[in-house]
């Protein structure tokens, strides 16, 4: 049935993959790297790329494209690997996808950088007190099976970020082999609260959002262009929405407390007291005056003159938001991060989603979600939940394996939960490692990892755009280094120690997934064409397109138990709302060691390389601090000491500092720049689903009277435009838009 | 001729730049870039590391200004005396304009930067002498120059790392000067094929890698001479001339309700990159 | 002090660099018999003489390997060349496909090396002859479709522009020079406009058009036969970037 060693065929063209994506001939490169003037050009010092097999039309010079997914974030993205002589250069784009239609994202692009990286684990390593052991696989295999032999089924532990596709299933083969129901599927950054939230309200937890059919769009915290979900697409829709609908530009509104970059693309940009989202989006129901019944009794209390107190937001704007929202249909209302962040989040973002109801934006740019015709392969979804279950689980002593698969926690867990220690009483750690991250480092066994460059996989986003997809990882060049090995691989072996019968047929993962594929080629669209030509075909496309089941929204205007808390009054120990925020280049902070990222200048304040602490200039005056100071910031947790950079857009009782440096191992890019939030975040859970509430922390910010030189970007003018018209600005009154091509 | 006339002709003087009396032809690289589009998320500046084999140039480098970004999102925020930036901030991705008149061309002691006859401002490294003339010409301040020798610089492309450096880019040794090229190796690799086989370059054969990324396509790249081409209709609806320091739309009384600009245009450089203004709703 | 110096100094300091300047105004000829490169030892002695020389008229049955070859044509081995910018040496597979089918010559020493890298799988590592500085970019493609595919020159005239007399060498040796004077040299002389060249009446379809500039169409130059000819392009940019 399958035969994975025999010749391999691609977009149509049957060769040797193994030949074509060895690196050929170092000349090429090595001779690039000396640069320009001083190079040799004697004769005969050079040798030439040659192969020994090639078929037509693999021409050196010549760059060849192999279609796969990216792997840097869960969206999705469709992405086209540029290969030549052998080596991955360029990630772009894939036109065909829904998702990402040929665009790519900085993170992205930097999936290269993750690939090549200098400090990618490259051979398994095994303790040996502070140091790690090299170690074959069939030694690490070996001391795996019998540590598990010694220990029952509910004593093991695996933990991972979200997983779908192939792996999903074999990995819950696996576990099942082992009698363990323990997974634990954990994202430092995911949307747990809007999706239960979501749940509630439309029946579904990811609707599909239309940005790209709304004329107005009101987002409460939602960074949709930055980092939420899925930017790119998000992006793309954006482009629409500015482009108009029906030749009306669309209106985009931010509430936040911390300015986000969708928040800086904004039309009016309003700065919320922190964990006021809900009541904001009560009283702009309110002002609508639509509402009736439940709804209406609910809004009652949430007048102007209240809601202006307790958000901060004007009275004026109040009244000119709910005006265009009435004038201009269909609108679309998002609840993000920095309105699910609090112990109410579930409230805020349940009062979000009613005005989303009462303006009738169900059904029009809420969308119901398609999913994959196949459940055992979508994904299962991340939260912050499932890390304080293991954590207290842990913490109790009750598991003695645990599994760590490529997720971070030592770094991304708050402070408070102890979980360097806690890990510790698992008597036995395994680590699925790219890096030698925080967590890494605290495994007795450690599992080098292929890079997505260079592992076979399958995988099904959460968020799908326009119909249903299974997205296709393929390898674009051989292995960096021979001793690392993709999870799939890793996950059969093991698994061939528990059912060695039921998976004798497949020699390597690469086997297991063509057979997979192949044995549902009339599901996926395949029925007509014979095995080779189908899967040839799927390899080319890099994905498969499917006619998935579509949900139904189920529109209920509950407002039972819709009650939002009065805004928190100033502690005056810790006078400080924190808001760790989360930046479109570093997200949850497993890509701070490529370098492309760290160099990005942050967006919105410019800054590179380093942690900043964000103040209102307002409040920085008051407590004359000026930027660069170093201020320590204290919560009842810990504190971090960082630069202040001096930001208009935050609301002035509210502090912020990004997410994704600060980290103490996993690379020569990463170690060392910059704070880590999460050391000071406080353990606040929000109380309908015990996700970690992030923006619950209170600080207290006190001058250290140390001052360093901000690196940023933002050059010798601050950012001011001096009178010249270099980035310029123009208002829809004064300008025909309706003209443009 | 008087310093006056000589300064008031001096565009005539010094542009029309391409070679030997021939005007652009078939050729002339142009882009509009919609500010109202661009959300300031930096995969462009990104996708220009990876084509260009920029280095990474490391924090301490980056405080000393070395930064070495072709492309670049600039950050701005006028005040105003206002609390909050309220209507958001205001974003420009800054590359090379490739002038027609470059301000960078004239005081190149060697002649190590020039014009190309398909309108691009070229930057030939083995050529340039590291003089810095060029860069401190620059009004937009989009010359970067190599202060130190990157190839050999630490960490900044460590074994493995320089595999991914792109063969169609020359890497750049210590004392030269570069800048956004268009994706030059693109365009002339493009135009080749299209030269043999006897036909220009089609609208949408060729991108520049900032425009290949953009999330938003906020980027449009093209041959200004091709009246197929996008960036062709672009600045003739938005009319933007070349070859004017002053457009007759912005002479009109009342200003004009079109959004096309080209940056310090008065300094008359003549631009190759039109932007469109950002636009901000009134009603809220 | 000695500031009045200044002056004088430059002075004749500039008469000095304008005199040398012409004195000095006669070029070298670009080409000469000296630009021989080294003779680059290479894994196996490959033949070329063999493969691509003149047939031998006096014995047709080519028997003699001393007396001529199969004017085998460039391209059947350096096949990339039409197709990219490098020419390269092709796969090992292509020695082998014809070798294997030659079994008078598969006892010779340098037969015998070659199927011992095929067998191996290993590729031969062929040394670069014709090499260039990093930071130019010579296309091949551009010069065959140019000279080969549109003006119908013979393959070995066009490769010999550039390679010399391959045909009559053993293992390959630089006999031009390869320096940008030599590539310029070339560039700066008219050449006949490809008859094959299907260009339409006034240019290409959109020299056609004006659009700010006026347009003028670059001046025909004709040689004694009457001929269309043109310069090669003098664009930095098109092999330094």
């Amino acid at each position: 049935m399958i035969d994975s060693g025999s010749e391999k065929h691609l977009a149509g063209h049957p060769f040797d993959r193994r030949d074509f994506l060895k690196v050929l001939g170092w000349s090429g490169t090595a001779v690039a790297l000396s640069g320009c003037g001083n190079t040799s050009i004697e004769d005969g010092k050079e040798t030439v790329v040659s192969y020994v097999e090639a078929k037509d039309y693999v021409i050196p010079g010549v760059a060849v494209y192999f279609n796969s997914t990216c792997a840097q974030c869960d969206a999705g993205c469709s992405i086209s690997g540029k290969v030549r002589e052998g080596r991955v250069l360029k990630l772009e784009g894939n036109p065909d996808s829904a998702i990402n239609k040929g665009k790519m994202c900085g993170v992205g692009q930097a999936g290269v950088q993750h690939h090549y990286n200098p400090d990618r684990v490259r051979e398994p390593l095994l303790r040996n007190g502070d140091k790690g052991e090299t170690i074959t696989w069939e030694k690490a295999y070996a001391l795996i099976a019998e540590k598990l032999a010694a220990v029952k089924g509910e004593e093991i532990a695996f933990l991972t970020g979200g997983v779908s596709g192939h792996q999903k299933v074999l990995l819950g083969n696996y576990l099942d082999s082992l009698g363990t129901k323990n997974h634990f599927v954990y994202e430092a950054v995911s949307p747990g609260v809007v999706r239960a939230a979501n749940l509630k309200a439309y029946g579904v937890e990811m609707p599909r959002y239309r940005i790209d059919k709304a004329k107005v769009v009101l987002s409460f915290g939602a960074d949709f262009l930055g980092a939420w979900v899925s930017p790119v697409h998000f992006s793309q829709q954006y482009a629409q929405f500015r482009r108009g609908v029906d030749g009306q530009r669309g209106v985009l509104i931010q509430a936040e407390s911390k300015m986000t970059l969708t928040g800086a693309n904004a039309d009016r940009w309003l700065a919320v007291r922190p964990g006021t989202e809900g009541i904001l989006a009560l009283g702009i129901i309110n002002a609508l005056g639509t509402a009736t019944g439940d709804v209406a009794e609910l809004v009652k209390g949430y007048d102007k003159a209240r809601v202006s107190r307790d958000t901060g937001v004007e009275p004026s704007n109040i009244d000119k938001i709910a005006a265009l929202l009435k004038l201009r249909s269909p609108s679309l209302v998002l609840a993000g991060s920095a309105a699910e962040g609090y112990a109410h989040g579930s409230q805020n973002a349940a009062a979000i989603n009613l005005l989303n109801q009462v303006l009738g934006n169900v059904g029009k740019t809420i969308e119901a979600p398609v999913s994959v015709p196949f459940p055992q392969m979508s994904p299962a979804k991340g939260n912050t939940a499932a890390l304080k279950t293991l954590n207290d689980d842990l913490a109790a002593g009750k598991y003695k394996v645990l599994f760590n698969v490529a997720t971070n926690p030592v770094f991304t867990a708050p402070a408070s939960y102890k979980f360097r220690d806690n890990m510790a009483r698992a008597g036995f750690k395994v680590a699925f490692a790219h890096y030698l991250d925080e967590t890494a480092l605290q495994a007795d066994l450690v599992l080098p990892l292929d890079s997505a460059m260079e592992d076979w996989g399958t995988s099904v986003p959460e968020y799908l755009t326009e119909g249903a997809q299974i997205n296709i990882q393929q390898p674009l060049m051989e292995r960096l280094h021979p001793n690392t090995r993709g999870l799939g691989d890793i996950v059969l072996a093991l698994i061939k120690q528990r059912r060695a019968d039921e998976y004798k047929g497949f020699d390597d993962y690469y086997g297991y997934l063509r057979g997979a594929m192949l044995q549902n080629k009339g599901a996926l669209g395949g029925g007509g064409s014979d095995d080779d030509n189908f899967w040839n075909d799927t390899l080319s496309r890099g994905i498969v397109k499917l006619a998935g089941p579509s949900a139904s929204l189920n529109a209920s205007m509950a407002t039972a138990g819709l009650k939002l808390p009065a805004p928190v009054e100033i502690d005056e120990h810790y006078p400080f709302q924190l808001i760790p925020s989360v930046t479109s280049s570093l997200r949850d902070g497993r890509h701070t060691n490529q370098p492309w990222l760290q160099e990005s200048p942050d967006p919105l304040t410019t800054i590179v390389w380093d942690s900043w602490v964000e103040m209102h200039p307002k409040k920085a005056t008051e407590m004359g601090i000026v930027e660069g100071d170093i201020v320590e910031v204290t919560s009842k947790t810990g504190s971090v000491k960082a630069q202040v950079y001096l930001f208009p857009g935050i609301y002035p009782d509210a502090v912020s500092i990004p997410i994704g440096r600060g980290h103490d191992a996993m690379g020569r890019y990463a170690k060392g720049y910059g704070v880590n939030p999460f050391q000071i975040m406080d353990s606040v859970f929000e109380s309908a689903t015990g996700e970690l509430a992030m923006h619950e922390t209170r600080v207290n910010i006190t001058k250290t009277g140390q001052r360093v030189i901000v690196v940023k970007d933002e050059g010798p003018a601050g950012g001011m435009q001096m009178g010249r018209k270099i980035a310029a600005r123009v208002s829809t009154d004064q300008v025909d838009l309706s003209k443009e091509v | 001729m008087t310093a006056t006339n000589l300064l008031e002709n001096w565009a005539s003087v010094r542009h029309f730049h391409p070679i030997d009396d021939k005007p652009h032809d078939p050729y002339k690289w142009a882009m509009a870039i919609d500010l109202d589009a661009c959300t300031g998320c930096n995969a462009c500046a990104v996708a220009c590391y990876a084509e260009n084999n920029l280095p990474v140039v490391g924090r301490e480098k980056f405080l000393h200004g070395q930064s070495m970004h072709w492309m670049r999102i600039e950050r701005y925020w006028e005040e105003d005396g206002r609390e909050f930036p309220d209507q958001g901030f205001q974003f420009l991705p800054m590359m090379c304009q490739q002038c027609e008149a470059a301000p960078c061309e004239t005081v190149c002691p060697v002649g190590a930067t020039n014009h190309t006859q398909d309108g691009l401002n070229s930057q030939i490294y083995n050529r340039c002498i590291g003089s810095r003339y060029c860069s401190a010409n620059c009004p937009f301040k989009v010359r970067y120059f190599n202060w130190y020798d990157y190839p050999t610089t630490e960490n900044v492309w460590p074994a493995e790392m320089n595999r991914q450096l792109n063969p169609d880019v020359t890497v750049r040794g210590k004392g030269v000067m570069e800048k956004c090229t268009f994706c030059v190796q693109r365009l002339r690799a493009a135009e080749v094929t299209a030269k043999g086989e006897g036909r220009i370059v089609r609208e949408g054969e060729v991108q520049t890698a900032c425009q290949q990324a953009c999330p938003a396509s906020a980027i449009s790249f093209g041959n200004l001479v091709d009246p197929e081409s996008r960036v062709h209709k672009q600045w003739l609806t938005q009319q933007v001339d070349l070859d004017k320091d002053k457009q007759d739309k912005d002479q009109k009384e009342g200003g004009s309700d079109l959004r096309g600009y080209r940056i310090l245009e008065e300094l008359r450089p003549y631009p190759s990159v039109m932007y469109l203004e950002r636009v901000r709703e009134s009603a809220v | 002090m000695y500031r009045f110096l200044r002056l004088p100094i430059l002075l004749v300091g500039l008469f000095m660099a304008v005199s040398c300047y012409a004195v000095n105004d006669s070029q070298p000829t670009l080409t000469t018999e000296d630009d021989l490169g080294p003779q680059v030892a290479q894994p196996i002695e490959f033949p070329h003489y063999r493969h691509a020389g003149n047939r031998n008229t006096v014995d047709p049955t080519n028997s003699d390997p001393t007396k001529g070859g199969m004017e085998i044509n460039c391209q059947y081995c350096h096949t990339y060349a039409r197709r990219s910018l490098t020419a390269g040496i092709p796969p090992l597979q292509k020695c082998i496909g014809c070798h294997q089918n030659i079994p008078s010559v598969r006892d010779k020493p340098r037969i015998v090396e070659l199927f011992k890298y095929w067998d191996a799988k290993k590729a031969v590592p062929w040394k670069k002859v014709h090499d260039l500085p990093d930071f130019v970019r010579f296309t091949h493609e551009r010069h065959i479709k140019r000279f080969i595919e549109q003006q119908g020159r013979p393959v070995q005239e066009v490769c010999g522009y550039c390679h010399g007399q391959v045909k009559e060498m053993v293992t390959a040796r630089r006999q031009k020079p390869i320096t940008m004077g030599w590539c310029v040299s070339c560039h700066m002389k008219e050449h006949v406009v490809a008859a094959k060249a299907d260009i339409p009446e006034g240019g290409t379809p959109i020299g056609k058009q004006a659009y700010w500039y006026t347009f003028q169409k670059p001046a025909e130059t004709k040689n004694a036969a009457g001929e269309l000819t043109a310069k090669g392009p003098n664009d930095c940019w098109l092999c330094h970037k």
